[in-house]
């Protein structure tokens, strides 16, 4: 049997190879990531080690009194011993000309072995007066090798002697050696360290309190073993602890990066999505294959194959695909890491090893893995294998249909997923907005998965007709496109599964932008109801003439910075305030009462909720109080007295009456006029405040800065205060976690149109005889072709459409869950995105259709009076 | 046999009184001179047709018979615009096959060339209404629904229209094949071996059918068959072996025929034939 399967492969090489692209790519994923893995880790782990340089052996000393320096000197005496160097550290300020720069700083190290930077420029420091400063501190204290700095050591705090003595702190000056650099990373946290004489790092670190040091970078006589250095240190301080550097750099790794394994995790997720896509191309294509071989099975069972070798033979080829194109993806999986380190290398400063190194997993898993996906994919096609009955052989055949009638027991389980699940993310929502988003979510994401599950066993029920309605859609325009729809529906079970493999896809990179685009929507809107403005300029005047304020030509200016999109100025004036029972506000409940021009602030908030209401007649105030007790519900009607009062607290003016409105939706502690109310209470109040906005793509910290600039050129002492920024900088991380998110997802879309491809290609196959015809009837091939770009559109617009419509049913459902308790959940839908997502896919469909396309287009139309 | 009913007036066949010779037709529908195709190169050159010259009549039915590898099939290949000629000149009326691109000859294929296949050829996807009109729709042309109906009668598919084939009987499906091959008013329709998938009485059927819409309808038929009993369904019977015209009958009966295509195998003795 094993010569028929490989006979049969051969003469499917090229539905194969389609096929084993899908487990390429899959098994190339998830080496990838474990490679990745691999990569980080060794990362952390060289920067881990990096601060003990070469040393073999790391030694420490978890209590006693510490290595003195008198220790110290016999420790290098040891025999097993070549350099030993303290492992210790101290900051401190160093100063040129008018600039101070604080920096962590070390020791000079006795052996280059044990030296964990290298030097830039000049030579390290030999003597107490002297320091080499990493390359970036001397550059910003802008002094050069020879040049001197200052440093004021640390206060005296000790009474050991070590000081001066007169318990001052004095400058001294120390001269630039040389530079030093930082390529391991030893010092990443810090930026690198400058280096001392290791004397006089002693003292900075006695006079600092910095105690005795405990730990020991040893370089060891060759031959040296942990144990022999072990028991060599404790004859000079008892119970050290010696580990190898490696050893050391482990456990230090394995603290650093609790988040590799994590992340490793999370990134698997998405290779097994890509996994689960390229299981259906593959159990696609093996259905076809199988029906293609209809007559070659019955024959083999004719001449005496039982059932299990014609399933062992299908399945026997899957194993071999499965291996093959794996093996392929291991393949291709290491050049993609190497290339991904070589690029990541040029575009990061991080201290990345040069290469991949090969780990035992990153070979056996993919291949492993690979191979069970394909063999598990060709289960159900190689029993259809075995219910091909001999007789078939004798029997013309026609057009091979691998087609069953879905269970029903499908139809139950699928409902039963969809609803559960389904349940299961209303309750998740349900929790979200009661308060408890961890759950929320947690049930969220059960529901959604159980109920995706659901919808992906099912979809054999319920593709097919959104597959007749696409269809029937584009029957409409012409012949071309009615023959593509009727070919696209004659074989409903396969354009499910192509489509299905390309709505997994789709329906997680809709939900991820729909979650994404709605969690950003929703955290700005709760935002902006705190914040309505996205930065504030405050002159901190109580505005009254006299007092700091923003005279017109600031605000003008401020106006003319790049990217401000609008300015509204604010008039202020201290009042007191008088609650409708006659609670008439003490001294301490005057505030400040704020004059705003409905038409300006209109354009500059991005919350207008504080304006509803706000008129000549009305003063709004912040339902959240701040000093003064707002009006409630039912003293709206009643009003408020505001009298304006002088900065003695003296009223200057008689009590205004009001009607009052309390907003939810206004930043604390907020009282609201019309800048007419203002000026009509409080004549002089001038402009203290300006509310600005900022456009959405102005890159809002610029903006922030030469609004400062523009404030420091006119003398103005103001506060500019706002999210602007902060917004920005939360949109940043959303957006760059999607895009890795996406760009992942990409895998599972791209295994998906190669299905597609797949598909197609085996119509083909299968229709040539109706391809001849229809050339023989008149259809040119450039028609022919249009048809199976059609079809191809078809397949990739029904998987496309449905998958964008569940993601962003998923996508609100899972924001909504997660952000209910933050606020109201804005359902934002990155339309740009979806409409990207859904134009690929129709390129991809039309794309996948042209190799298929010429192969039929080839076809001539004379086959089509071949007898078989 | 009924007699039928008298086509549309919209029909351009004047009526049912067809002649069966050649001779009253002032048009030719096909002409060939010189057709020679060859496959292969060198030692192994296979001279399928050797300098054939041959006209078709039109409003006739010829039947081109001979024993299997005689040439016949590509002769009507190369009639009907499917495949290239190695040389040699194809007229369809006054256009020149053989000086046509693909485009051009699939475009003539679909106006104006009609095909019955040995094994039907219908698209499994359509209904049998949608595989007649299937011409019509490539060409996107209007359907004549006096014409369509005179063809459904005829053939007797009233009742199968909305049937796909895989729900038809071969009669069936061939006679929704000859409705297709119709539809569009060809100048000439090709059959080939359009009986050899049939029982013997839907064979007789399908020929019937060809031989009325040849009298009463005014179509022109080229029946390629290896059988004298459907050959003497036709007007004129070419004879064919080796390539070559080897004979040529007038109102064949099957005994002509049959005595036709004994002699071409007395012939061709030395390499003896397989006959299906």
């Amino acid at each position: 049997m094993l010569a028929v399967t490989l006979a049969e492969m051969r003469r499917s090489a090229g539905r194969l190879a389609a096929a084993g692209v899908a487990i390429l790519l899959g098994s190339a994923f998830v080496c990838v990531t474990l490679l990745t893995g691999n990569v980080i880790e060794r990362a952390f782990t060289d920067a881990a080690a990096a601060r003990y340089g070469q040393a073999d052996m790391v030694a420490e000393w978890t209590s006693g009194t510490g290595v003195h320096p008198a220790t110290l000197t016999r420790v290098r005496t040891l025999p097993q011993v070549r350099a030993a160097d303290p492992v210790a550290d101290t900051t401190i300020a160093y100063q040129a000309g008018d600039r101070t720069v604080s920096q962590a700083t070390v020791g000079t190290a006795t052996s280059p072995d044990l030296d964990p930077q290298t030097v830039a420029s000049g030579r390290l420091p030999t003597a107490p007066g002297e320091v080499a400063l990493p390359v970036h501190l001397a550059a910003q204290l802008g002094v050069d090798v020879g040049g001197t700095v200052t440093v004021t050591p640390p206060a005296d705090t000790t009474s050991d002697g070590t000081s001066d003595g007169t318990g001052r702190r004095t400058p001294v000056d120390l001269t630039v050696t040389g530079t030093v650099d930082d390529p391991h990373g030893a010092f990443r946290d810090t930026g690198g360290a400058a280096v001392v004489d290791p004397a006089l790092l002693d003292r900075w670190r006695a006079l600092d309190g910095e105690g005795a040091v405990f730990t020991l970078a040893v370089a060891t006589a060759p031959g040296t073993t942990p144990a022999e250095l072990t028991r060599a240190l404790a004859s000079v301080l008892p119970d050290p602890e010696v580990r190898t550097r490696a050893e050391v750099a482990q456990s230090n790794a394995s603290r650093l990066t609790g988040g590799t394994d994590a992340f490793t995790g999370v990134v698997l997720t998405f290779a097994a999505i890509s996994l689960l896509v390229a299981a259906l191309v593959i159990a696609n294509t093996f259905q076809v294959l199988v029906a293609q071989r209809t007559r070659m099975l019955a024959l083999l069972r004719c001449v005496g194959a039982t059932r299990g070798q014609v399933a062992a033979a299908v399945v026997g080829e899957a194993a071999l695909l499965g291996l093959v194109a794996s093996g392929a993806g291991v393949a291709a999986g290491y050049l993609l890491g190497q290339l991904a380190l070589v690029v990541a290398q040029a575009h990061t400063d991080l201290p990345l090893p040069a290469a991949v190194t090969p780990s035992v997993a990153s070979v056996l898993v993919p291949v492993v893995v690979g191979t069970l996906v394909t063999v598990v994919a060709s289960l159900v096609p190689a029993r259809a294998a075995t219910r091909v009955a001999p007789l078939v052989a004798l029997r013309p055949a026609d057009a091979p249909h691998v087609d069953r009638k879905a269970g029903a027991s499908r139809l139950a389980g699928s409902l039963l997923l969809v609803l559960g699940g389904g349940g299961l993310m209303a309750l998740g929502v349900v929790a979200g907005y009661a308060g408890a988003p961890q759950a929320g979510l947690a049930a969220a994401f059960l529901g959604g998965t159980l109920s995706f599950v659901g919808v992906l066993v099912g979809a054999v029920l319920w593709m097919p007709h959104v597959v007749h309605a696409a269809g029937h859609l584009l029957g409409r325009f012409g012949p071309a496109s009615r023959l593509a729809a009727a070919n696209t529906l004659r074989n409903p079970r396969r354009t499910t599964a192509t489509a299905t493999a390309l709505l997994i896809g789709v329906t997680l990179v809709a939900t991820m932008s729909v979650g994404a685009a709605t969690a950003s929507r929703s955290l700005a809107t709760s935002l902006d109801g705190v914040y309505p403005y996205d930065i504030e300029v405050d002159a901190y005047g109580d505005g009254t003439a006299g007092t700091p304020s923003l005279p017109a030509d600031v605000l003008r200016r401020i106006a003319a910075v790049d990217g401000v999109v609008a300015v509204a100025p604010v008039t202020t004036a201290t009042m007191a305030v008088a609650a409708p029972d006659g609670r008439t506000s003490s001294d301490s409940e005057q505030t400040l009462v704020l004059g705003v021009d409905r038409a300006t602030a209109e354009r500059a908030l991005r919350d207008t909720a504080l304006l509803d209401g706000l008129d000549d007649r009305t003063v709004v105030v912040s339902r959240t109080p701040w000093v003064w007790s707002p009006p409630t519900d039912g003293e709206d009607a009643a009003g408020v007295g505001l009298r304006p009062v002088g900065t003695d607290g003296t009223a200057t003016g008689p009590v205004v009456h009001l009607a009052a409105r309390a907003a939810d939706r206004a930043p604390a502690g907020g009282v609201y006029v019309t800048a007419a109310t203002l000026r009509r209470i409080a004549p002089d109040a001038v402009t203290t405040t300006a509310w600005i906005r900022v456009g959405d793509d102005a890159g809002a910290a610029h903006v922030v800065s030469d609004v400062q600039q523009v404030l420091s050129d006119a003398g103005i002492d103001a506060g500019v205060s706002g999210l602007a920024a902060e917004r920005e900088g939360t949109q940043d991380v959303i957006d760059t976690l999607l895009r890795i998110v996406l760009g992942l997802l990409a895998v599972a879309v791209v295994i998906a149109i190669i299905g597609v491809a797949n598909t197609l290609s085996l119509s083909v196959i299968e229709r040539r005889r109706e391809s001849a015809t229809l050339r023989a009837l008149g259809l040119t091939r450039g028609r022919l072709r249009w048809m199976l770009a059609q079809e191809g559109m078809l397949i990739a617009v029904v998987g496309t459409v449905t998958g964008l419509v569940l993601g962003t049913a998923y996508g609100w459902a899972g924001a909504g869950a997660a952000l209910a308790s933050t606020g109201g959940v804005r359902v934002g839908i990155p339309w740009v995105t979806l409409g990207t997502v859904l134009v690929v896919a129709v390129a991809a469909g039309l794309a996948a259709s042209v190799v298929p396309g010429r192969s039929a287009a080839r076809t001539p139309p004379v086959a089509a009076l071949a007898v078989e | 046999m009924d007699t039928l009913k008298s086509p549309s007036p919209g029909h351009p066949a004047t009526g049912g009184t067809a002649v069966a010779t050649g001779a009253t037709r002032s048009a030719s529908a096909v002409t060939a001179t010189g057709l020679t195709k060859t496959y292969g190169r060198g030692e192994a050159t296979v001279r399928a047709l050797d300098g054939v010259d041959v006209t078709i009549a039109a409003g006739a039915f010829t039947a081109i018979m001979g024993p299997s590898g005689s040439g016949k099939s590509t002769l009507m290949h190369l009639l009907a615009g499917l495949d290239d000629a190695t040389s040699g000149t194809v007229d369809l009326g006054s256009t020149r096959l053989t000086a046509l691109d693909d485009k051009a000859l699939t475009l003539l294929r679909r106006d104006r060339v009609g095909f019955v296949f040995q094994s039907f050829n219908l698209l499994p996807m359509l209904t049998a209404r949608q595989n007649i009109l299937l011409p019509l729709d490539l060409a996107g042309r209007d359907v004549d629904g006096v014409w369509l109906d005179v063809l459904v009668q005829t053939l007797g598919l009233g009742q199968r229209l909305a049937h796909r084939p895989g729900e038809l009987s071969g009669g069936q499906q061939q006679r929704v094949a000859i409705a297709r091959a119709l539809v569009g008013k060809p100048d000439v329709v090709f059959a080939d071996e359009p009986t050899g998938n049939l029982d013997t009485r839907a064979g007789a059927e399908v020929l019937s059918f060809l031989r009325r819409s040849v009298r009463e309808l005014g179509t022109t038929v080229v029946m390629v068959t290896h059988d004298p009993s459907a050959a003497a369904y036709a007007d004129r019977v070419l004879l064919i072996a080796d390539g070559r015209i080897a004979g040529d009958i007038d109102d064949p009966t099957p005994e002509a025929a049959l005595a036709g295509l004994d002699a071409l195998r007395s012939l061709a003795d030395a390499t003896p034939e397989v006959v299906r």
